[in-house]
């Protein structure tokens, strides 16, 4: 059979946004691929050179659109290390509550995409309905719907508005009823499984291997998890269990695997903020004043030569991480290099090569299920 | 109730890496000192010292012997003004994690408080300082982690540090045609606006700042 190159993107549905996958196939089956990024390369390492500390933060937003409080969270741990700022505990249930709420915003946003790939518009719908409900209690903490500006090197921009805890615990507790809705639509759809099951196997050691993280991994049978093993924030405090997946075959975890784990990821961020929202210190419908020191605590500004920080965060899709060094301009007033680990970054050239062997189909279903994030991986 | 690894157990697997790379490497310039972390929960790290030189040799240990599967990321650091020994610097951030296959309908439910030994996620940060010239290079690990393959790309990319060996070396995010020899986070490359004023005062960036004059478009 005649072999040939495809080039599938920088427009392409199946891309999640600008990247190329050149795709070498031998009839139907693809036999080799090449990832090209850099599409939408910002610079932002070397932009945030010229900020001082509190300034890096809307960058930080700005790299995942789609999970911008959980990105905006890794580097304020990351300055913290840096800076040595304490965090009330106060300010620390609150990340974990809007870190948690941006999961399942960015995770229902995942799924409305993957949803149209596989076949199932209806699913894209359902989601972004649902995604509305996150992203209003988002905008109550931050004031807008997807660059919230919100942590601080030391806290948190503003206290959880009155009111706040009544309309997240309806809204959560509504999404968990819908979530069941989902699993009837998809888990009993022939589509839906015919086109994930027996797809795109990867196995666990191969991902971590690879760089690989977060919850592909976790679909592979392996509780690992950021926030267990290296903690941070509240999390042994509040009520929750890492998502885990059994693969069903020796070669690891398929599509459908990794489909499962997310909806599992949803349930455990439903619980978790559920639990946190009752235990927060201070009371749920108080109402501080910005800068209090219940979610504030101020923090140098100003970082030595030589000091470093460093953050590992579970992000949406995967361990996102920063490393800072201090000493830059301003006598210490900005980063002299602020470096950037993003999940997908990595996990794009792997999955590229996890195609091989499968038909040209399949690509969409593969890397669909990866849950691909381009603002992110070009920074 | 979610759950965490203890600092007593962070504290105790910490100490044997730090123990066990220092008796391994003890004359060779490596030397693995335990830092904490001032962030979150306190927790510390595993900072190794090493030569250019004897970097793979650590590599190696590192992940046959310690179980260290995981290379995160890799940061080059230029610092022109440094001394003739320090003109660059990398830092490997690398990690332990107790990641297994799984057989089919199994899977691996670890509880935190209850893993022992080598079982303990470890944080490991090599540090490695290479000479003041125009030509900074290490030696590669891309054939020890596979994960390491595009962070040496992207710091290649971004730096211009060579890793000698490196298999396939292309650049990642700029574009294909960049110039040779063009890495821009390299020092001697000023960012247009280098302050908010002065994106203020030339929004359009008519005018241009001297600084900008050795730069490559």
């Amino acid at each position: 059979m005649a072999q040939m190159w495809i080039t599938m993107g920088p427009q392409h549905p199946m891309t999640h946004g600008l990247w190329t996958l050149r795709v070498k196939v031998d009839g139907e089956t693809v036999i080799d691929t090449e990832a090209e990024l850099g599409y939408i390369h910002r610079g932002v390492e070397k932009i945030c050179e010229a900020r001082d500390f509190t300034q890096v933060t809307p960058y930080c937003d700005r790299l995942c659109y789609v999970s911008a409080m959980t990105w905006a969270n890794s580097y304020i741990y990351a300055a913290e290390d840096l800076l040595e700022a304490d965090v009330p505990e106060r300010a620390e249930y609150i990340r974990l509550i809007s870190a948690e709420l941006q999961r399942l915003a960015s995770h229902l946003m995942w799924l409305g995409a993957f949803g149209p790939d596989i076949g199932n518009l209806t699913l894209m719908t359902w989601c972004m309905r649902d995604r509305e409900m996150f992203l209003d209690l988002l905008q109550e903490l931050g004031g807008s719907r997807m660059h919230y500006n919100y942590p601080r090197i030391g806290g948190v921009k503003r206290d959880i508005p009155i009111g706040f805890a009544d309309r997240m615990i309806a809204k959560v507790k509504l999404f968990e009823k819908r979530i069941e809705e989902y699993e009837m639509m998809l888990d009993e759809s022939t589509i839906w499984l015919v086109r994930l099951q027996g797809v795109g196997y990867c196995n666990a050691e191969e991902m971590v291997e690879a760089g690989v993280s977060g919850p592909n991994v976790r679909a592979a049978g392996v509780n690992y998890d950021v926030r267990w093993a290296h903690p941070y924030s509240v999390y042994d405090e509040v009520d929750w269990e890492p998502a885990v997946e059994k693969p069903t075959s020796v070669k690891g975890a398929d599509c459908y695997d990794r489909y499962r784990v997310r909806i599992e990821e949803m349930r455990q961020s439903c619980r978790m903020v559920l639990d946190a929202i009752e235990k927060i210190p201070g009371g749920k419908n108080t109402n501080y004043a910005s800068g209090d020191e219940m979610i504030y605590t101020k923090a140098p500004t100003r970082a030595p030569e030589g000091a470093t920080g460093f953050s590992n965060y579970e992000c949406t899709r995967g361990a996102s991480q920063f490393y800072i060094e201090g000493g830059g301009e301003g006598r210490g007033k900005k980063p002299y290099r602020l470096s950037i680990r993003s999940p997908m970054f990595i996990t794009i050239p792997f999955v590229a090569k996890t195609m091989i062997g499968y038909k040209v189909a399949d690509i969409p279903a593969i890397m669909g299920s990866f849950d691909p994030c381009i603002g992110e991986t070009d920074r | 109730m979610g759950m965490k690894i203890t600092l007593e157990q962070n504290a105790a697997a910490v100490t044997e890496c730090a123990d066990a790379i220092n008796d391994k490497f003890s004359g060779s310039g490596i030397s693995a000192d335990i830092v904490q972390h001032s962030n979150a929960k306190k927790y510390s790290f595993v900072r190794v010292v090493t030569p250019p030189q004897h970097w793979q040799a650590l590599a190696k240990c590192m992940k046959f012997d310690m179980g260290v599967n995981y290379c995160s990321m890799i940061t080059g650091t230029h610092y022109p003004e440094g001394p003739d020994e320090r003109g660059w610097g990398l830092a490997y951030h690398l990690l332990r994690q107790p990641i297994s296959n799984q057989l089919p309908d199994t899977s691996t439910v670890y509880v935190a408080e209850k893993m022992l030994g080598s079982q303990i996620p470890v944080e490991f940060e090599v540090l490695i300082d290479l000479p003041n010239n125009d030509a900074p290079s290490v030696p590669t690990v891309q054939h020890i982690w596979v994960g390491a393959d595009w962070n040496e790309k992207e710091t290649w990319d971004l730096v211009g540090i060579q890793f000698e060996g490196h298999e396939n070396m292309f650049r990642v995010l700029n574009p294909l045609d960049s110039p040779d020899g063009f890495h821009p986070l390299q020092k001697q490359h000023k960012i247009r606006y280098h302050d908010y004023n002065e994106m203020y005062d030339d929004a359009q960036g008519f005018v241009r700042k001297p600084a900008d004059e050795g730069r490559v478009k």
